[in-house]
């Protein structure tokens, strides 16, 4: 009758699959694994699970999270154990826990940690990146621009994507490989997505970043309590 | 194997990269320093055609239980990633190893449909392996290739090195083994063609020639040596029971055309349409037996953990059990909340009441195919309906629920005139008036009628095979005709593009002399011609006359009983004698009955099963 929040990761070839494919990924590793997941009533049931933001096709993940409905308890053990037996390589249920709330899954959380590498031409310093990262977290107002398609028109719109920036940090630079870190807004209420820190960069740091070079991933997902980053599962 | 950051980069960039990456789970993984043959399975369209192919995953996995074989799987790369291959300049690689499928053993195509030949030659292009087959030397796989295409295989003859015509899970470990030992013998190409040209269902085109009349019609069909069988004859299973049937397919990452669990539950098919080459060419009908079929669903479920379960066939309502297997299956998964569907359903009671049972969502649309718009075009090409079955299985439909209905029908089928025509249109209205008969209360949903009508393709083995196709000209008049007439909001009205289908009829009836047109076609461009976006009528008629080709005698020529047509050296079991017969019945609209009821005597129980269908 128990709901069970875990923490998954989506790594290689899996980050091609989308979100609606690992939704369905996820349904069918619950039959073949034989987990009581609980169905809704209706004419159209579904299986209840909910997945807690959607991750962009091509990012790999250490901090996804999901919520299951179950239709009767199992060892928290057993489900995690059952689950990985029956899942494909690159997707990974780390770790879970029985929860009580009733706050969803995908309202809870706020903030995303990514780790963004990617090789820069020409030639640049630790001081540069830092200098970079440093105006941008000064600025108050960063205005970049969104492409939106909306009845099959593109609407392009200049946003202001200051708010969703926490925090950026230099963690590694080793001749044109550079390694940064951002924590970035993710979530219904609000959502960034990673390329545009590279947009920005480019931009405010004059930066030659090599395109195909790009490489994200999600480390971990955050809510928000007081002003601190809080883990989903413990959120309670 | 490809580079991997090479591939990573190239995936980032393509729509649906999943379609690339292979890995699913009950895909097969063997280390390729232990297998003795590797074959690779290609498909001549996209992953999420072919990987709704039930024919893929039986070959799949009875070739991957040797553990001497690895089957792997290719599919045709969408543009985009056909694009970023060549400017890489990778290889088309199979989806299991990565591995470039030119240092395969075998490259096995299956043939589905003819608008995806011009795929076959990209697909030959972009694993490097030259297009002709006189051109591929020692090193190079043998292609091979199977399917209903090659109950007519002489389009491709310079292109494939040998077909199996058939059904093929017996023939392929037949030829397998052939293989392995001409392997280690260290002999050449055309030995190991001569050996299994002796295997029954084996056709090596090289080894035969062709001489024409001055008409352009064939003179003489004949073996290069008396050695060469001069008939092909199919193979077929004899017990469905005692065959490979997968308990584990493979399942997609991404959202397939048919994403399920397929259940075939009988091969062939008794009704005799005269228009259907699937109806003659999988003779004789042979059931699957409940108890196997239940088993198998259980384990499919327990390895997939699929929600739905389809049954094949074709031609569902005529599984002599239907109504056990139906109430076995929902007994046994309905608490898994596993749905059923029950594809070519004929409607009656009995299918109203299982559909009601089954449907998921109640009121998705029903569909009906009753292929012709009058009884006399229906007898004509022997659709065992009659008007008062559709409009009792319709106002019975309506009565429970569902609002939304589907019309088949064909335009151009022999001795049509502009009557029967109409009679698509009158038949779409008197389903309105049915609607609006029933008591306001009764009525629910909103009423949405679809007629949709394809181009008739006269196909080879089937009473219709001598017909001329209508021209291109003559299909969009009665589609502008038909349009004209259907003036109702209630009833919206589609139609098929005429030029595919002609160069459908092209190709369907085609002979040798087409394989240089085909390559042409696709050295300007032409593949994916199944798919509207990218078919290129222009291209395709400029193909033809640059090789002084004229289409319209393969499509649009009426043919004379003995003249030698391009597949008569294949024996599929049915007589032509039967054909011609059933033939020259249409003419008079003389129907022949469902053979279940009393056999009509085409042939296949004499050559194939000894006496019993």
């Amino acid at each position: 009758m128990g709901t069970i929040r875990v923490r998954f990761s989506k790594k290689d070839d899996m980050k091609y699959i989308s979100h609606l494919d690992l939704m369905r990924l996820f349904q069918r590793a619950f039959r073949r694994a034989d987990i009581p997941v609980k169905y809704s009533q209706g004419f159209n049931p579904h299986p209840k699970f909910s997945l807690a933001t959607a991750l962009p096709i091509g990012v790999t993940s250490d901090g996804e999270y999901m919520d299951v409905e179950l239709e009767n308890d199992i060892d928290k053990d057993e489900f995690i154990n059952k689950l990985n037996d029956v899942l494909p390589d690159g997707i990974k249920i780390l770790s879970g826990k029985y929860i009580k709330t009733s706050k969803s899954l995908m309202s809870l959380i706020e903030w995303s940690d990514y780790i963004i590498e990617f090789y820069i031409t020409g030639n640049i310093s630790k001081e540069d990146v830092e200098n970079c990262i440093g105006k941008i977290l000064k600025k108050d107002k960063i205005y970049v621009k969104k492409v939106k398609i909306k009845n099959k028109k593109e609407i392009i719109k200049e946003v202001d994507i200051r708010s969703g920036i926490r925090n950026l940090k230099l963690l590694v630079i080793e001749g044109k490989r550079v390694i940064i870190k951002a924590t970035l807004k993710s979530g219904s209420k609000g959502n960034l997505k990673p390329r545009y820190i590279i947009d920005v960069m480019k931009k405010i740091g004059n930066m030659e970043i090599v395109d195909d070079s790009i490489k994200i991933h999600r480390l971990e997902l955050y809510s928000q309590k007081n002003n601190k980053l809080v883990s989903p599962l413990d959120c309670e | 194997m490809i580079n991997k950051d090479t591939l990573d980069k190239i995936l980032s960039r393509v729509e649906k990269p999943a379609r690339y990456i292979g890995n699913e789970i009950n895909s097969y993984s063997k280390d390729t320093k232990d297998v003795k043959v590797r074959f690779a399975f290609a498909f001549p369209d996209i992953y999420e055609v072919g990987m709704s192919h039930l024919g893929l995953h039986i070959l799949y996995s009875l070739l991957n239980e040797r553990e001497d074989v690895f089957c792997e799987r290719v599919f045709a790369p969408w543009v985009d990633m056909e694009y970023e291959l060549r400017k890489h300049n990778i290889p088309l690689y199979a989806l299991e190893s990565k591995e470039p499928i030119n240092k395969f053993d075998f490259v096995g195509f299956t043939l589905q449909y003819e608008m995806s030949y011009t795929n076959v030659l990209n697909m030959l292009d972009l694993a490097h392996i030259p297009l002709f087959s006189k051109d591929r030397k020692e090193e190079d796989p043998f292609i091979v290739a199977g399917g209903p295409c090659v109950y007519n295989p002489e389009p491709l003859a310079d292109i494939i090195d040998f077909f199996v015509i058939g059904e093929s899970e017996e023939l392929i470990l037949e030829i397998i083994e052939v293989y392995e030992k001409w392997k280690e013998s260290n002999r050449t190409r055309e030995e190991f063609l001569e050996e299994i040209s002796q295997i029954q269902g084996v056709y090596v085109p090289k080894f035969y020639e062709v001489i024409y009349n001055q008409d352009g019609t064939i003179k003489e069909f004949k073996p290069k040596s008396e050695k060469y069988p001069n008939v092909i004859k199919k193979r077929i299973i004899k017990n469905l029971d005692e065959v490979h049937f997968p308990d584990r397919v493979i399942v997609p990452y991404i959202e397939t055309v048919h994403d399920r669990v397929m259940l075939e539950i009988f091969r062939g098919c008794t009704r005799g349409c005269r228009f259907c080459q699937a109806g003659m060419i999988y003779r004789p009908v042979r059931e699957r037996s409940v108890d196997k079929l239940l088993d198998y669903a259980q384990k499919l479920i327990e390895t997939t953990g699929h929600e739905e379960i389809s049954l094949s066939s074709l031609s569902t309502s005529d599984y002599s059990r239907l109504e056990e297997l139906v109430k076995s299956l929902i007994n046994k998964f309905k608490d898994k909340m596993i749905g059923l569907s029950l594809p070519s359903l004929r409607l009656d009671s009995f299918s109203l009441d299982i559909i009601q049972e089954i449907q998921k969502v109640r009121k998705t649309g029903l569909t009906f195919a009753p292929e012709a718009g009058s009884q006399r075009l229906r007898d004509i090409i022997n659709k065992g309906i009659n008007e008062e079955d559709l409009i009792n299985s319709v106002r019975d439909a309506f009565y429970l629920g569902w609002s939304t209905v589907k019309l088949y029908f064909m335009i151009g089928l022999p001795y049509e005139n502009y009557d029967d025509i109409l009679g698509i249109k009158d038949l779409a209205y008197k389903v309105k008036d049915i609607y609006f008969g029933l008591p306001k209360d009764k009525r629910k949903g909103n009423l949405k009628v679809t007629v949709s009508t394809s181009c008739f393709v006269p196909k080879p083995f089937t009473p219709f095979q001598w017909f001329g196709q209508n021209t291109v000209e003559t299909f969009k008049e009665k589609q502008r005709f038909l349009a004209n007439n259907i003036r109702d909001k209630k009833i919206t009205y589609n139609f098929h593009d005429s030029e595919l289908s002609f160069l459908e009829a092209v190709f369907a009836r085609g002979d040798r002399r087409l394989s240089k047109a085909l390559i042409r076609a696709w050295q300007k461009g032409c593949k994916f011609d199944g798919w509207a976006d990218h078919f290129n009528y222009e291209k395709w008629m400029e193909t033809f006359r640059e090789t002084g080709i004229d289409p319209s005698f393969y499509a649009n020529r009426h043919r004379e009983y003995d003249e030698i047509l391009p597949w008569d050296f294949i024996d599929v079991g049915v007589s032509k004698k039967y054909l011609i017969n059933e033939n020259e019945k249409a003419k008079k609209g003389i129907l022949t009955r469902d053979c279940r009821k009393g056999c009509t005597g085409c042939g296949i129980n004499i050559s194939f099963t000894g006496g019993v269908c």
